[in-house]
């Protein structure tokens, strides 16, 4: 890979792996070795890509694998369908997201369900489409659905004043 | 569809993005032109939205990254390059005399700035390292540090050597020796630390932009001052604020 591709690639890319990567591990120096490791490995493998559009997805389904990777985790995450999920309407007010701070939102973030953390940081930070989220994070994307529905309806609660009930059981995929 | 269908729906509902193709969120929004109360709460959902995105949106990145992720790539590309080739040339060479072979280590890329230095010790302090020797004893450090090719001569401010030392190792900067000295300010530590202070010692000639005055700036959570004395650049980090830090200066 020429060496000004490389720079061009980095430039374009660290700052929102770098947002991402701190979402997930919520940790300065974390979150750069995630970055950091992440265009080592494009530089090992990047060449296998074929297509060029797909520069952006597959960044950060290195990242997130690498994520993954480091937590070790061992147990299967929940899902719920969409279709399964009775509504769970946001109670948070324009005017209490605004009072909170941007650590705040990333500790909100860090009660939800490890399983909502990545979809719901990669929907706030990137603007990805449903369909790119669920390439990310190699999952359905009715389950990328669902799963943003939860984790944004619980990330609301968790800014807003009055608690919500929970009216559904995850399941296990 | 009904409200809280529709509602729903539109929770995953950005504004001013591609979700609107989306069909189902397209029949909720369409809903909600003539449902006042869905209106109503879609203008909500999607303040909270967009304020939401401005949160996150303010997460940057720590100054250096860019450049230590580059530089460090262009380190290892030519290592990379130069391997193959030089196991080549030895093994001609080893052929030709029998006897005699030649190494010749690749240079490493000269990104030397401060910045990139700050952030890699600040690394090293942070995410762990393995501590060479584990003593109190000033004397001892120079030695072992001596010992080991590192800077040993560097002098400490007068306040920094009332720090307690816990220990010293030998790190590595382009391809310089670094003596990290390691103290113990007298805070509560979590398990399996034993320190919170470090000082880096390096070469003044390893960076080209060693600075001429003290500067104090933030390194992932590290707080540093950095300081030019003689032929070294002094680092000195803590997990801590300026105020803490002045109080070993």
């Amino acid at each position: 890979m020429a060496e000004g591709e490389f720079d061009q690639l980095v430039t374009c890319y660290y700052e929102p792996l770098y947002q991402f990567a701190y979402s997930l591990a919520r940790d300065e120096a974390d979150a750069c070795d995630l970055t950091q490791q992440t265009f080592c490995v494009w530089a090992a493998k990047g060449h296998q890509l074929r297509d060029p559009a797909k520069v952006k997805t597959w960044l950060f389904t290195t990242l997130h694998r690498e994520f993954l990777g480091i937590r070790r985790k061992l147990t299967r995450f929940p899902q719920v369908e969409l279709e399964h999920a009775e509504p769970e309407l946001p109670v948070v007010s324009p005017a209490a997201i605004s009072r909170s701070d941007t650590q705040q939102v990333l500790a909100a973030l860090a009660q939800l369900d490890e399983v909502y953390q990545a979809p719901v940081a990669l929907f706030y930070l990137q603007d990805c489409s449903y369909n790119e989220i669920a390439e990310i994070l190699e999952v359905p994307l009715g389950t990328v659905k669902s799963r943003l529905a939860r984790g944004i309806g619980r990330l609301q609660e968790l800014l807003g004043d009055k608690p919500r009930r929970s009216t559904v059981e995850p399941s296990n995929l | 569809m009904n409200l809280n269908e529709a509602k729903t729906i539109l929770l995953l509902y950005r504004p001013g993005t591609a979700d609107a193709e989306d069909p189902q969120i397209a029949e909720a929004l369409a809903l909600a032109k003539h449902e006042p109360e869905l209106a109503r709460w879609l203008a909500d959902n999607s303040a909270c939205q967009t304020a939401l995105r401005g949160k996150f949106r303010q997460l940057t990145a720590p100054a250096g990254l860019k450049e230590q992720i580059i530089s460090e790539q262009a380190a290892r590309e030519r290592v990379g390059y130069w391997r193959p080739r030089l196991a080549l040339v030895a093994a001609v060479v080893v052929m030709l005399l029998g006897s005699l072979a030649i190494f010749s280590l690749p240079r490493a890329a000269r990104d030397d700035t401060l910045a990139i230095y700050r952030n890699q010790m600040a690394g090293i302090a942070l995410r762990g390292y393995s501590m060479d020797l584990a003593t109190n004893d000033p004397a001892q450090i120079r030695t072992y540090l001596a010992q080991n090719h590192a800077p040993a001569d560097f002098v400490l401010p007068d306040a920094l050597q009332k720090a307690v030392l816990t220990g010293c190792a030998v790190e590595g900067w382009q391809t310089t020796k670094v003596s990290m000295i390691c103290f113990h300010t007298g805070r509560p530590l979590p398990p399996n630390r034993t320190s919170d202070l470090w000082l880096f010692v390096v070469d003044r000639a390893a960076l080209k932009d060693a600075p001429a005055a003290l500067q104090v700036a933030v390194a992932n959570r590290l707080l540093t001052a950095t300081w030019t004395q003689g032929d070294k650049v002094y680092l000195l980090g803590i997990e801590g604020n300026e105020t803490e830090i002045r109080q070993f200066l």
